[in-house]
């Protein structure tokens, strides 16, 4: 196959992982955390789908009409989740010291995980859309139907959430609790609640994203940790609080993680993202767009 | 303090008074080599006195691994205050350097130690030029891709056995191991021990402090932080080159294990970071407790650990020492004139014990 087949697979991936990490950076400027449970929320988003398609057809397929149905059940669960966990746990280690954050987020995402593999078992699922055809050619290039539905779907997650962040009375509130909690509270938002809210949608992005993935790719219980760093990864070379750069930074990654399976083994695109990460954070730790952290 | 908390304390001081309590920090703070050489000679004979290779003496061992990781990620991520999330990194090389010494060039298991030892450390001082430069959340995250990394780069090569990893067959006898660990350990307690009561133990408090500060007093804090990262590392590498052994085998998962990444790290927290019986006391108590839900509850001890990550955090953050020693500090607070003498007191440095 040639290179620029790679680039396209690549990109339709990359979208992907640029929605689960535009939540990941939401959750960290807002709520000033580092979700370590962020890849959780995607698997559960993707588990979600899985049941309630078993639930409505019997088994895991579906028509792709069948399965978009799926998504609005998968975000408001997953933003019930996130929520719930922001309000009963997170919040209380909100302002500590940056390591419990951490830990904390550590502690949801591995109980989380493992309650999962009780649950499920660990072996990896994944839901079947039939499509008549499943791909078509543009000049040369295969694209196949699902990843171009999973491209679209995450496009459009993320486009929701910017108008939503730009146009939106909570949005706005958002925003303001992200640039100063203090002066937000003083003029009458709730802070708890917003920062909430943040984490409920950051978590609902990130579990419709898992629903796309469990239909391109395979959801298993312990997938978490690896989108949870490859949003680092993303948000790092995007900077923290830049849509537009956590775009560029998931295409450009999905891209790279493609042209490595293609120009040379699969085996070692794990190896490239996280070797990624670490030449990143030497190169450029503040981030290519955006402001860069408060460190 | 919170109305809970006092609550609690009511309970706990008609039991034990803080005054009885911080006679037992007095007291071994004045004797903690007296104690340690007490300890040493008690761990000591169990074999001696007839405790069989078999569940128990590997449990036991398991123990003493558990306190060298959980001791080693104390002195970088509690007493220097860089909170790394990939020390496994450094068990793993060293687990894989004594697996192929051992296993294909016929190296004496002793050498092999050594040899893993010195990879550890080498790894460190040149990843730690990297990552050292990064602070909080960047810290964490990236030793967190270290290890994974590391992981992928084992899975993949030919030398590690790829992802099917390496089997040992002619090992030591436990014994041998219960030894080994326990060397280690007693080794690493010394060390850290008489290194909280120097110079570079206290410049390395005050880098967890404030590092711009400890910068500004004239002190190259990349210099101590490096040593201290690569002390973490010769311990846990020393760890993980006898670890490959005593399991009789050795996979990219075994190596570098997550579960126990993050094990550590909470025995280290649950038992009081920043001190040297914290994470002594973390390891034993919290790999007790693992130990006896693995066996009633199977499968269920990981759900348990990550709960007990987030109890521990929410409830408990200073940990077993770090509450003890308020506790015991109460009395002085109003013997020292109460409410009237706050905010003259300086903080107290706590380093350790």
């Amino acid at each position: 196959m040639a290179v620029t087949q790679f680039v396209v697979n690549g990109l339709l991936v990359g979208a992907l992982f640029a929605a689960i990490a535009v939540g990941f950076a939401l959750i960290w400027g807002v709520v000033d955390i580092i979700n370590l449970a962020h890849g959780e929320m995607v698997m559960l988003g993707g588990y979600t789908s899985y049941w309630v398609l078993s639930l409505v057809s019997g088994n895991a397929e579906g028509s792709p009409a069948l399965f978009l149905a799926t998504i609005p059940i998968v975000i408001g669960v997953l933003y019930a989740v996130g929520y719930g966990l922001q309000r009963t746990l997170v919040s209380r280690v909100i302002g500590t010291d940056i390591f419990l954050t951490l830990l904390v987020t550590f502690g949801i995402s591995i109980a989380i995980q493992q309650l999962a593999i009780r649950a499920w078992s660990a072996n990896p699922r994944s839901i079947q859309v039939s499509f008549g055809e499943p791909s078509f050619a543009v000049a040369g290039l295969v694209i196949p139907k699902t990843k171009l539905v999973a491209f679209v779907g995450a496009i459009l997650l993320t486009a929701v959430l910017y108008v939503f962040l730009q146009r939106t009375r909570t949005g706005r509130a958002i925003r303001a609790v992200s640039q100063n909690d203090e002066a937000a509270a003083l003029v009458g938002i709730d802070v708890e609640h917003t920062r909430a809210v943040t984490f409920g949608i950051s978590s609902a992005i990130a579990g419709g994203v898992g629903a796309f993935i469990a239909t391109i790719l395979r959801i298993q219980p312990q997938m978490g940790l690896i989108y949870t760093l490859k949003s680092f990864v993303i948000v790092v070379f995007g900077g923290v609080g830049s849509i537009p750069g956590a775009l560029v930074g998931g295409l450009l990654l999905g891209s790279v993680e493609q042209l490595t399976v293609g120009l040379v083994s699969s085996r070692w695109t794990l190896a490239v993202t996280f070797l990624s990460l670490i030449v990143l954070l030497i190169v450029k730790p503040n981030g290519l767009f955006g402001e860069g952290a408060e460190q | 303090m919170t109305a809970a908390e006092s609550e609690g304390d009511g309970l706990l001081r008609t039991v034990v008074p803080p005054g009885q309590v911080r006679r037992l920090f007095r007291f071994c703070d004045a004797h903690g080599w007296t104690l340690l050489v007490v300890g040493a000679v008690i761990g000591a004979l169990p074999p001696l006195v007839g405790l069989e290779p078999g569940y128990y003496m590997t449990v036991i061992s398991e123990m003493f691994l558990f306190t060298v990781l959980a001791l080693s990620w104390d002195v970088i991520g509690g007493q220097t205050g860089y909170p790394s999330f990939g020390n496994m990194a450094f068990f793993g090389i060293g687990a894989y350097v004594t697996a192929i010494l051992v296993e294909d060039f016929a190296v004496g298991f002793p050498v092999a130690m050594v040899a893993a030892g010195i990879l550890a450390v080498a790894f460190a001082a040149v990843i730690g030029v990297v990552v050292l430069r990064l602070r909080g959340h960047y810290f964490a995250i990236a030793t967190l891709g270290v290890l994974l990394a590391a992981q992928q780069i084992s899975r993949n090569l030919d030398v590690t056995g790829g992802a099917s990893g390496k089997i040992l067959l002619e090992v030591p006898t436990g014994t041998v191991f219960y030894y080994l660990f326990f060397g280690v350990m007693i080794a690493e307690i010394a060390v850290v021990y008489y290194l909280t009561n120097t110079r570079f133990g206290f410049i390395l408090n005050a880098i967890r402090d404030d590092e711009a500060k400890a910068t500004a007093m004239g002190f190259n804090t990349t210099y101590y932080k490096t040593a201290a990262w690569m002390l973490a590392a010769l311990f846990t590498g020393l760890a993980g080159g006898g670890f490959s052994l005593f399991n009789t085998f050795v996979d990219p998962q075994t190596a570098y294990n997550g579960a126990w990444n993050v094990e550590l790290i909470v025995m280290a927290f649950l038992g009081g970071s920043g001190t040297v019986v914290g994470p002594i006391i973390g390891a034993f108590g919290l790999h007790t407790v693992i130990e006896v839900v693995e066996t009633a509850f199977v499968g269920w001890q990981l759900v348990l650990l990550g709960v007990a990550i987030i109890v521990t955090v929410i409830a408990f953050p200073q940990g077993i020492v770090g509450t003890l020693r308020e506790y015991a500090s109460t009395m002085e607070y109003y013997e020292r004139g109460g409410m009237a003498a706050e905010g003259t007191d300086d903080e107290e440095v706590t380093a350790g014990e």
